[in-house]
């Protein structure tokens, strides 16, 4: 591992030349631009394990765990780096939340055992939180935990869990009692070997015929109660409070950029740009996208400032999710009777995945807490209008 | 739950509408359209027998070439319950394309060929009238007395199981409507993978020779030769498309009824009520639309008729996609899967709307049509 340094003090163009650095060096050129969205973790442990070697694979772990410590400001640029050099999503369960909740809520033994391993990638997390029953309603979850000695004895099911068959740990969310008045009380957070005996994961493809998430079973698994984070019966309060400033990463850019990009190839392909009306249609994508950009930079700022965010951060995501489905309808429109095609269609000057996107479009909205769970979010935190 | 609401004073439309429901369930869509994209086909061909022996492969084929003579309306009920039972096929351009092509040709043994293949489900014919950029289709007489065909045709329906190829094509004097048996010497077939389950051809000719008997009709220009045959082919669009509105939003009313969250069933919560209204009332708005077209056209002014074909082909196409794009987004995680089927509806419902004329182009022809007066 590089000698650790400290980023935070580099001046934000310095970092940017950094990040860029080690992409150039590092990062194989084929899976710059990657179309799939979510490679499973062979297909990108390359890069995966590049970023371990040159320490710049846990931009906030603290440095004496290995990570870069980076400040929200820093952070928010490797993140906008990321994705503008074209670097593939990697499995970040164990990265962007278990290592979290284990700096937070964790014993000083489960951080020296699970978060080297993280970073060397011998655990690859998946999160086991949504069930067939419980969605939206998280807390009504019923996946049971019953103590049985130093172990927990776990049945039940989860289902969407992205990554589930790359992944050998599942961070999840279990029933260890049932309290009739406040559903949140009785769940925890436990972490559980997915090869362990009684674990079944069955892949579920998506719309875009792609497998990414899974549902899996549990069957009288027997997990050492060593593996619960946080208290027993607590874990609500575990799990809600690992993402901090990371919640503006919902409310990122990305999407409707990558998806704007496409719309403007297949623009350029087709003379597009000068047919009025469809520069018109454009220019009103183009400016939520560049309005959006302001407004994340409005919360952006309060974290550079060493400020916190409120709940009112809510309004990025929806934002942001419903721009992306907007673009990329667009594209198909633009794309006239090509969008009949499941593949890309060939433009002329490269392929546009218009459909992929479209489909791939639909996801955002509904996960990390839909777009109506979130107005619901700001109409009572933020406006809080009654009922 | 919304329907196009044809006059039936005799309830045959309803009987035929019955009959189709009939068949679904002997097809199931959903099933049908796993399988063939599974296959990377482009057609079922049991269903398609099964729907030529029923007549619904001639409907708007004149009796004098064995078809069902039959009008507009009875062809927008079959491709309305088509679509709402998810059943994918051309029926819109190899039927109903076909058939008013054929109606546009003189006797001919070809023609009679071609229209009693269409009848009996024995061929199965692909209209191809897109050219591809800088690959315009020409066809050029031969010393032997035939013609020889060069160009390229792009989203081309049942390329890969077409006996006969429809193929419009460039003339010294005007456009041709050729023949050109599948497989032949010059001809080349590439399909790519359609949103519905069906692959999508691209057909090159090159030189490939045909007899004289193989021009079965010409007109001056294309829209000549086309406008007629892509009105009902939209028509029929339109129809199969408010019946995947319609039942889009039926299957997303009894979702929300059974998915219980928070206690209650998702669709007791009003935002979701309303949501639900305005799917409801896009997919009504659609089914009005094609009766509109159905009955305008059948008034007999032809700028008027031409109008409604527009409005609803564009209302029909945008009510299927944004209802079932809502009804994906309403079915949760659940919508993202493939093996729900929803999702194939909404697919369906965007390779429908991009043929023949999406909206945004549509209206504007509309209005076009409009301000020419
Ligand atoms: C691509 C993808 C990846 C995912 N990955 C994971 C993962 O790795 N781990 C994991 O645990 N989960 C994962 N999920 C699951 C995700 O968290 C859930 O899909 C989400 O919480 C919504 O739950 P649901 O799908 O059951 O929808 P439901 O809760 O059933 O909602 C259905 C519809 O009803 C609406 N609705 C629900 N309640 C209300 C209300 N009170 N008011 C108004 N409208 C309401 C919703 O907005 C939605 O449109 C993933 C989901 C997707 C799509």
């Amino acid at each position: 591992m590089a000698a650790a340094q400290d980023w935070n003090a580099l001046s934000d163009a310095a970092f940017r030349d950094a990040f860029r650095d080690l992409v150039e060096g590092r990062l194989p050129a084929e899976l710059r631009f990657m179309r799939k969205q979510r490679p499973l973790f062979d297909e990108v442990a390359v890069w995966y394990h590049a970023l371990a070697e040159e320490g710049w694979l846990a931009p906030v772990w603290p440095v004496e765990h290995g990570g870069m410590g980076l400040s929200p400001a820093k952070h928010m640029i490797y993140v906008e780096e990321w994705g503008r050099l074209g670097c593939p999503r990697i499995p970040d369960h164990g990265i962007g939340l278990v290592g979290p909740l284990l700096l937070e809520h964790g014993t000083e033994e489960q951080k020296a055992y699970y978060m080297p391993r993280v970073l060397s990638g011998e655990h690859v997390w998946c999160q086991g939180y949504s069930e067939p029953g419980s969605g939206s309603d998280l807390a009504s979850l019923r996946t049971s935990a019953v103590r049985d000695g130093d172990e927990f004895v776990v049945n039940g099911q989860k289902i969407w869990t992205t990554l589930a068959h790359c992944a050998n740990w599942i961070f999840a969310l279990v029933r260890t009692s049932r309290d009739e008045k406040v559903r949140q009380k009785g769940i925890t957070v436990l972490l559980i070997d997915m090869t362990t005996p009684g674990v079944t994961v069955r892949p579920i493809a998506n719309l875009r015929g792609e497998t990414d998430f899974c549902e899996v079973f549990f069957d009288d698994v027997r997990v050492p109660v060593g593996n619960v984070v946080g208290e027993i019966d607590q874990g609500w309060n575990v799990a809600k409070s690992v993402l901090g400033h990371e919640r503006i990463f919902l409310g990122a850019t990305t999407r409707p950029e990558i998806a704007i990009e496409r719309l403007e190839k297949l623009a350029q392909a087709k003379g597009a740009f000068s047919d009025p009306a469809f520069r018109s249609r454009y220019a009103r994508h183009r400016l939520d996208l560049y309005d959006l950009g302001s407004a994340f930079d409005r919360f952006a700022k309060v974290l550079r400032e060493g400020g916190e965010l409120g709940a009112d951060v809510s309004m990025l995501k929806i934002f942001t999710t419903e721009l992306y489905q907007r673009i990329t309808e667009e594209t198909l429109t633009l794309a006239d009777e090509d969008a009949r095609y499941f593949d890309d269609i060939d433009a002329g000057n490269g392929k546009v995945d218009a459909m992929n996107l479209f489909l791939d479009s639909r996801a955002p909205a509904i996960f990390g807490g839909s777009n109506e769970i979130q107005r619901n979010i700001l109409a009572k935190a933020v406006l809080k209008l009654p009922g | 739950m919304p329907q196009a609401q044809l006059d039936d004073p005799e309830g045959t439309l309803a009987m035929l509408r019955d009959s189709v429901a009939t068949l679904a369930s002997r097809f199931p869509g959903p099933a049908s359209v796993r399988a063939k994209r599974a296959a990377g086909g482009d057609r079922d061909a049991a269903l398609w027998q099964a729907m030529a022996e029923a007549g619904w492969t001639a409907i708007l084929l004149p009796e004098e070439l064995g078809g069902a003579g039959l009008t507009l309306a009875e062809q927008v009920v079959v491709s309305e319950a088509l679509g709402r039972a998810l059943i994918s096929e051309p029926v819109a351009i190899s039927a109903v394309l076909s058939s008013r092509l054929l109606a546009e040709a003189a006797q001919s043994r070809e023609r009679d060929r071609l229209a009693a293949g269409l009848v009996d489900g024995s061929l199965a014919l692909a209209p191809a009238w897109i050219d591809a950029l800088g690959r315009a289709m020409t066809a050029q007489t031969t010393p032997g007395g035939g013609f020889s065909l060069t160009g390229t045709k792009r989203h081309v329906d049942l390329a890969l199981s077409a006996s006969d190829f429809l193929v419009t094509a460039d003339m010294a004097d005007g456009v041709g409507l050729f023949a050109v048996r599948a497989g032949g010497p010059g001809m080349s077939v590439e399909t790519a993978a359609g949103v519905d389950g069906a692959v999508i051809g691209t057909v090159r000719l090159e030189r490939c020779a045909v007899p004289v008997e193989a021009l079965i009709t010409s007109a001056p220009s294309l829209d000549e030769l086309l406008e007629e045959p892509i009105a009902a082919a939209r028509v029929a669009l339109a129809a199969e498309l408010a019946g995947i509105a319609s039942r889009a939003v039926e299957i997303t009313i009894d979702y929300t009824k059974g998915r219980v969250q928070f206690g209650k069933p998702i669709a007791s919560f009003q935002v979701i009520q309303h949501r639900l209204v305005d799917m409801w009332t896009d997919a009504e708005f659609a089914c009005a639309a094609v009766v509109n077209a159905v009955e305008t056209l059948a008034l007999g002014d032809d700028r008027a008729g031409r109008m409604a074909v527009l409005a609803a082909k564009a209302r029909a196409g945008d009510a299927a996609v944004s209802v079932c794009r809502r009804a994906v987004h309403l079915h949760g995680a659940m919508g993202f899967t493939d093996e729900s089927d929803i999702g194939l509806y909404l697919k369906r419902a965007t390779g429908l709307n991009a043929t023949l004329g999406q909206p945004e182009d549509l209206r504007l022809q509309f209005v076009n049509l409009e301000r020419a007066a």
